[in-house]
C-alpha cells in the first residue's frame, strides 16, 4: 500500500512531534442493524475508508501540507492528528504519547495545551468580540482576565487587527475573521498548529496575505495544513498527497523560510 | 489546577456565558433567546397573578356588591382588632356625629360602638363578657355578629344631649354568652357591679368574632355605667352603605381616624389561611412545571442548534464541564431575566385584574400585590432554571464534542 511507508523527515533530525503509524479511519454509511434488523436480514452498512493505512512523521518546526481533491481524506487525517477523532486502526502519537491511550477529557486538555486549530469556516463565536474569541482558550487555562486581554490584544495587533479587537465576527470581513481564528489558534502558544483549508473561504489575494501573516506569527511552529490549492501549499516544507485516504506521493519543497 | 486558577476559570466562564447570552438575546439569536425568556416570563406572570388572586380571595378583602360596612376607628398602632380593642383613644360626641352620618346620602345604617369587657353576673354564675353598646335602628342588622333588632331603637336613654331618657336595661346575649352565664331570655343580670339589666333575647344565630361571649346593650346605658358618658364617647362607628364612594366622606368625620372595610377588619394573616396556602402552592407547582417544561424545550432546542459551537469549543480544548458551565450560565441568566419580566408583568396583571373587577363585578380589588412577590417571582424563575439544568446539561453533554 502506497501510504504504508513512514515519511522521512529530512529537514529536522530531532524526534517527531506527531507520528501516525498505519492509521486507518473507517466510517459506516448509515446505522448498524439492530437486533430486529439482523433477524430480518438487514445487511451491515457499507464502510468508507476515509484514511487508509497512513504513516507519517512530522518534525518540530516543519510545515507540512496535505494535498488532495475533495474527499481524499485530508480533513479526516487532520482530525486524527489533532485527537478530534480516534483511528479505527493504527496509532497517532504526540511526542511519543499515544493519543488513543488518553481519555476524552485528557485529549481535550491535550488540544488546549498543545494544539491550535484553524478551521476553513473560521468557526468564531458570533456573540463574542474578536478579543474575547481569541482569549477564550486562556479562560479554560485559568489565566487572569488582565493577562488574557493583554495577550489577546497583542496577538491581534501583530496580525493587523489592533483596531478591530472589540468588533464581533459579524462586523469583520472574511479575511479579518480568519486572522482572528489564527490568533485564537496561537494564543496558547501551541506546539502544533493544524489548519484545514485556511484560505478556502477567501479570495486569492487575501488568502495569500493571510498565509504570509500566518507563517510569520506562527514563528517556526510545526504546522500541518490541508488544502487543495497549490498556491496555499507553496508555504509548506513538504507536501503529502492523498487519494482515497491513502498517501500517493511525498514531495519536499524548496522553501524560503 | 490550583484553586486560584480554578476560580479564575470559573469566573471567566461565567462572564463569557453572561456576555454570550446578552449578545445572543440582543443580536445574534434574538428570537430564540426572547422566546425562552418569554416562556419563563409568562409562567411567572401567571404565578404572580394567581397567587395575588388567591391571597386576595383568601384574606377576604373582597366585598362584592352586597351592603358594604365601613368602620371608622381612631388612628392607633395597636395590633388588636378594632372589634375588641379597649382602652384605646375614643371618639367623643358620638350621638351627634352619628346623626350627622345617618343623613349622608347612601348611608343605610350607622351606629357608634363602645366595647368593654365587663363582668356580668347572672343568678348562677359570673363571667367576663364583651359588652357592646350601640344605637339601634331598624336598618341595622347585626353588630359584632349579634342581632341588633332585639334592642329598642334610637337609644332612648339619651335624649337631646342628656342622659335622662328612658332606661331600658335591655341586653341581648350571643349564644356563647348565654351559655357561659347559663342565662335565659327574661333573666336579670348585673353588669359591672350593680347595674341591673334584663336579657331581652338570646341570639342563637350569633357569629361574634372568634365566638367570643358578647352582650349587646344600648350605647348610652353602657356609657353611663362605664364613665364614657362624660364626653359621649365610643370606640368606633360602623356604617352600612352600598356606596363605595362613602369611604372618602367618612374619613373626614373625625381627624386622626381611619376608615376600614369589613374585609380589612376580618383580614387574617395570609400564612394562617389554608386556602391561600393551597392556592399559592398550586400556582407554584403549576408554574414550576410549565416553566421547567418550557425552558427544557426551548433551551434544549437551542443547545441542539448550538451543536456546532459546542464542537468548536471542544476542538479548542474547552472541557465538557466548561461547556456545561456556559450552558448553565446561559440557562440561569435567561430564566432570571424571564423571572424579572414575568414578575413585572404579573404585578401589572394584578393591577389590570383589579381595574377590570372594580369596573365590572366588584367594588373593591380582588387581587392583592405585595413587594415580596418580586423576590418570589425571580426566585421561582431561578428554581425553574435549576430544575431545567440537569436535562439541559445532559443534552449538552450528548451533543458536545465531535468535529465542527
Amino acid at each position: 500500500m502506497a501510504g504504508a511507508a513512514t515519511a522521512s523527515v529530512d529537514s529536522d533530525s530531532s524526534s517527531p512531534i506527531v507520528t501516525a503509524r498505519d492509521v486507518t479511519k473507517v466510517y459506516k454509511r448509515g446505522s448498524e442493524p439492530g437486533l430486529i434488523g439482523r433477524i430480518v436480514g438487514r445487511s451491515e452498512p457499507p464502510a468508507v475508508h476515509a484514511v487508509d493505512s497512513v504513516s507519517l512523521e512530522i518534525a518540530p518546526g516543519e510545515i507540512v501540507g496535505l494535498a488532495g481533491s475533495s474527499g481524499s481524506g485530508k480533513s479526516t487525517l487532520l482530525h486524527l492528528l489533532s485527537g478530534l477523532e480516534q483511528p479505527t486502526a493504527g496509532t497517532v502519537s504526540f511526542r511519543e504519547t499515544d493519543l488513543a491511550a488518553l481519555s476524552a477529557r485528557e485529549r481535550t486538555r491535550h488540544r488546549l495545551e498543545n494544539i491550535g486549530i484553524v478551521f476553513q469556516r473560521f468557526h468564531l463565536l458570533d456573540s463574542l468580540s474578536a478579543r474575547a474569541n481569541v482569549a477564550l482558550p486562556l479562560v479554560e487555562l485559568g489565566v487572569p482576565k488582565r493577562e488574557r486581554r493583554k495577550r489577546a490584544t497583542e496577538l491581534l495587533e501583530r496580525i493587523g487587527l489592533g483596531d478591530r479587537i472589540t468588533h464581533r465576527p459579524g462586523e469583520l470581513s472574511g479575511g479579518e475573521q480568519q486572522r482572528v481564528a489564527i490568533a485564537r489558534a496561537l494564543i496558547t502558544d501551541p506546539a502544533l498548529v493544524i489548519a484545514d483549508e485556511p484560505t478556502g473561504e477567501l479570495d486569492t489575494a487575501t488568502g495569500q496575505k493571510i498565509l504570509e501573516e500566518f507563517k510569520q506569527v506562527a514563528e517556526n511552529r510545526t504546522i500541518v495544513l490541508a488544502s487543495h490549492d497549490q498556491e496555499t501549499l507553496e508555504i509548506c516544507d513538504r507536501v503529502i498527497r492523498l487519494r482515497d485516504g491513502a498517501i500517493t506521493t511525498r514531495q519536499t519543497q524548496e522553501v524560503n523560510r | 489546577m490550583k484553586i486560584r486558577q480554578l476560580l479564575t476559570q470559573w469566573i471567566g466562564l461565567i462572564a463569557v456565558g453572561i456576555r454570550r447570552t446578552a449578545s445572543r438575546a440582543t443580536d445574534t439569536a434574538k428570537q430564540r433567546s426572547r422566546f425562552s425568556v418569554l416562556g419563563v416570563a409568562v409562567a411567572i406572570a401567571l404565578l404572580i397573578m394567581i397567587t395575588g388572586l388567591g391571597v386576595g380571595l383568601a384574606t377576604s378583602t373582597t366585598v362584592y356588591d352586597d351592603d358594604i360596612d365601613y368602620w371608622i376607628v381612631p388612628e392607633t398602632d395597636s395590633p388588636e382588632s378594632p372589634l375588641i380593642a379597649t382602652d384605646n383613644i375614643q371618639f367623643s360626641s358620638v350621638h351627634e356625629t352619628n346623626d350627622r352620618i345617618r343623613h349622608y346620602d347612601g348611608v343605610d345604617a350607622t351606629t357608634p360602638v363602645l366595647a368593654q369587657v365587663l363582668r356580668i353576673e347572672s343568678s348562677n354564675t359570673a363571667e367576663y363578657v364583651l359588652v357592646v353598646g350601640i344605637i339601634n335602628t331598624p336598618e341595622l342588622d347585626r353588630v359584632v355578629g349579634v342581632n341588633s333588632d332585639l334592642l329598642t331603637p334610637q337609644d332612648p336613654y339619651y335624649v337631646t344631649g342628656e342622659y335622662n331618657g328612658k332606661w331600658t336595661g335591655e341586653v341581648v346575649l350571643s349564644e356563647s354568652a348565654a351559655d357561659i352565664l347559663t342565662a335565659a331570655s327574661g333573666d336579670a343580670v348585673t353588669v359591672a357591679g350593680n347595674n341591673t339589666f334584663t336579657v331581652t333575647a338570646i341570639d342563637n344565630q350569633s357569629s361574634s368574632t372568634g365566638d367570643m361571649p358578647t352582650a349587646l346593650v344600648q350605647l348610652s346605658e353602657l356609657q353611663r355605667i362605664t364613665g364614657a358618658a362624660e364626653y359621649d364617647q365610643a370606640d368606633q362607628f360602623v356604617v352600612s352603605t352600598n356606596s363605595p364612594a362613602m369611604k372618602n366622606k367618612l374619613e373626614g368625620v373625625y381627624p386622626r381616624s381611619s376608615v376600614q372595610t369589613r374585609g380589612e377588619l376580618t383580614a387574617n394573616k395570609v400564612a394562617e389561611s389554608d386556602l391561600s396556602l393551597a392556592l399559592a402552592f398550586t400556582a407554584l407547582v403549576v408554574s414550576l412545571s410549565i416553566g421547567t417544561l418550557f425552558v427544557v424545550t426551548t433551551a434544549g432546542l437551542e443547545i441542539v442548534a448550538d451543536q456546532q459551537q459546542l464542537a468548536v469549543l471542544s476542538a479548542m480544548g474547552l472541557s465538557v464541564r466548561s461547556q456545561l458551565q456556559l450552558v448553565g450560565t446561559q440557562t440561569v441568566v435567561l430564566t432570571g431575566l424571564g423571572g424579572m419580566i414575568g414578575t413585572i408583568g404579573g404585578l401589572a396583571g394584578i393591577r389590570l385584574i383589579n381595574i377590570v373587577a372594580v369596573r365590572t363585578i366588584t367594588t373593591e380589588p380582588i387581587a392583592t400585590s405585595h413587594p415580596v412577590f418580586i423576590i418570589y417571582g425571580i426566585g421561582v424563575a431561578l428554581v425553574v432554571g435549576l430544575l431545567s439544568l440537569p436535562v439541559l446539561l445532559l443534552t449538552a453533554r450528548r451533543v458536545s464534542g465531535g468535529v465542527p
